[in-house]
């Protein structure tokens, strides 16, 4: 079918251009799009289910209609089996838990009762996460989501979490995060991570966001705040956003260094198991010597540190070699046997 | 007149998923156009409102009676959640005093001035565009949803009669009538 045209119109072809040119506007990105389609499908899903629950059937005539009713219900019955019984589609991944406790972490999806959610359990687009204590998830498009006791949160697409309330913290290598974003939707407004480690606190009334590293996007209703590491954010829905500069690390920390992965040492550098360690402590790593550096590169670890928290995995490791540590201003210093001390 | 619009509906309330994906696929692209039309929103916040006003929609599907087309029905809701947030914009300080150096820093990276960089033709298109913006809210809203449809939104003359359950030549006809007025009203708008 081809266009039609007004014949008696010199500006037709003005008007055209003009009409064009104005209302051509640039679309959402795919991404967005995406995050959109979630988040409405998820609640297209609950008010339909929500929808179908009340009867509003007439009474039939007992005594004409018996039988009719009764081959209906069959049919029925057949029908809400057949229903029932045929493998849904599973809805895309956010990630698996890598731990947590038995009955920490329970999770209710748009037609499934609510369950508990064991190591190895998938979190996925739809799901409505309840966390009675810590979790881990490892991230499917890389990186973890830690979740602290007392959560709730929703996950709208592959790349998009609303935090109902409650603390997580998100690290993302930036190896895995420009194409890899990740959104956190809170009742203040939306965080974007741009490669980064950082810590979440939302309820309905404010949101706290701690940048560990890297740098984050906070967007609000009205303001969009890059926040780098080293940065706080305070902000609540219709108010003013307060930034001001925190530690990276210390006690307030603590909670996501109890939830870090395993690293697996096994054929590694010790030099990434230190890097590994400085990103989990949120402490800078520096070599007083450059002996230490040189024993770093070129040692390869092997045997096991799991289930050990990362201070102590590094005490066990470096043990094994002749280079120290110490903790001072903040940061890591990593010695050799050769160098003076600290 | 809106059967197919009311059929779709009635499909999604069933929870048919295909009826879904029609519904998001055909509705949300434009309604994101329509929105970013007339606002100068970013994208962030364009994303929230199109999202809200979906949202809205899929939970009161029993509200839509088929009594205007269902991207018109959907476009007032669109309104409303524009209305609530200029509600919510206004409520917020109108400004915040720079001479605080505590304030100055925390607001400096929020301030948005227009880019210096930015070429004065682009400039001159955004105005443009907001003028026929405008005269095109001014016209039957019948006649602004076809121009939006055809113009904006790239949709044939065929998908406009089916979305509308008109024939294709009472689009046509509606499409001239529409860009005839908006022809009256553009060339009689006044000087800026």
């Amino acid at each position: 079918m081809t266009d039609e045209r007004s014949p008696n119109s010199d500006s037709a072809p003005r008007e055209d251009e003009l009409l064009i040119s104005a209302l051509r506007t640039p679309a959402l990105s795919q991404d967005a799009l995406e995050r959109v389609r979630a988040a409405v499908e998820r609640e297209w899903l609950a008010a339909t289910v929500a929808g179908a629950a009340p009867g509003s059937q007439r009474t039939a005539p007992a005594s004409r209609r018996r039988w009719f009713a009764l081959a209906a219900a069959v049919v029925a019955a057949v029908g809400v089996a057949s229903w029932l019984a045929r493998p849904p589609a599973p809805a895309r991944l956010l990630g698996s838990v890598s731990r947590t406790d038995e009955g920490a972490l329970s999770v209710q999806s748009a037609h499934l009762p609510r369950r508990n959610l064991m190591q190895g359990g998938e979190l996925r687009v739809g799901d409505r996460v309840t966390a009675q204590g810590p979790a881990l998830v490892v991230l499917a498009r890389g990186g973890t989501l830690r979740i602290s006791a007392k959560s709730e949160l929703a996950v709208s697409s592959p790349s998009q979490i609303s935090l109902e309330r409650g603390l997580i913290y998100i690290d993302i290598p930036s190896a895995t995060g420009p194409g890899n974003p990740l959104r956190i939707i809170t009742s203040a407004g939306a965080i974007e991570h741009i490669g980064t480690e950082f810590e979440v606190l939302s309820d309905d009334q404010a949101v706290r966001v701690r940048v560990r590293e890297g740098r984050i996007r906070f967007v609000g209703r009205t303001n969009t705040v890059v926040a780098g590491a080293g940065t706080e954010l305070l902000a609540a829905p219709g108010k003013s956003i307060v930034q001001r500069s925190i530690d990276t690390f210390g006690r307030d920390w603590s909670w996501t260094a109890a939830l870090a992965p395993d690293y697996e040492i096994e054929g590694s550098s010790l030099i990434r198991f230190l890097q590994w360690v400085s990103r989990e402590l949120g402490r800078p790593l520096n070599f007083a010597d450059a002996n230490a550096r040189q024993i770093a590169d070129r040692t390869i670890l092997h045997g096991s540190v799991r289930h050990q928290a990362p201070i102590d995995a590094m005490s066990n490791v470096l043990a094994t070699t002749s280079l120290t540590y110490e903790i001072r201003g903040g940061a890591i210093w990593v010695r050799s046997g050769t160098s003076a001390a600290l | 007149m809106y059967e197919a619009d009311r059929a779709l509906v009635s499909r999604m309330r069933a929870g048919d998923q295909r009826a879904f994906d029609e519904f998001f696929k055909d509705s949300a692209p434009r309604l994101i156009a329509f929105i970013a039309r007339r606002t100068a929103l970013d994208p962030a916040t364009l994303e929230d409102i199109v999202q809200s006003a979906l949202i809205k929609a899929v939970r009161h599907l029993a509200s839509y009676r088929g009594e205007a087309a269902l991207f018109t029905w959907l476009t007032e809701i669109c309104r409303n959640e524009l209305a609530d947030e200029h509600r919510r914009a206004n409520r917020r300080p109108a400004h915040l005093s720079l001479d605080e150096p505590e304030a100055a820093h925390r607001w400096g990276g929020m301030l948005r001035a227009p880019d210096v960089h930015e070429p004065v033709s682009l400039l001159q298109a955004a105005a443009e565009r907001a003028e026929i913006v405008k005269v095109l809210d001014g016209l039957p809203a019948n006649y602004a949803l076809v121009l939006e449809a055809k113009y904006g939104d790239g949709l044939s003359v065929e998908t406009i009669a089916r979305q509308l359950g008109l024939t294709e030549i009472a689009v046509q006809s509606m499409l001239a009538r529409a860009r005839k007025a908006f022809r009256r009203r553009w060339q009689r708008r006044p000087a800026p």
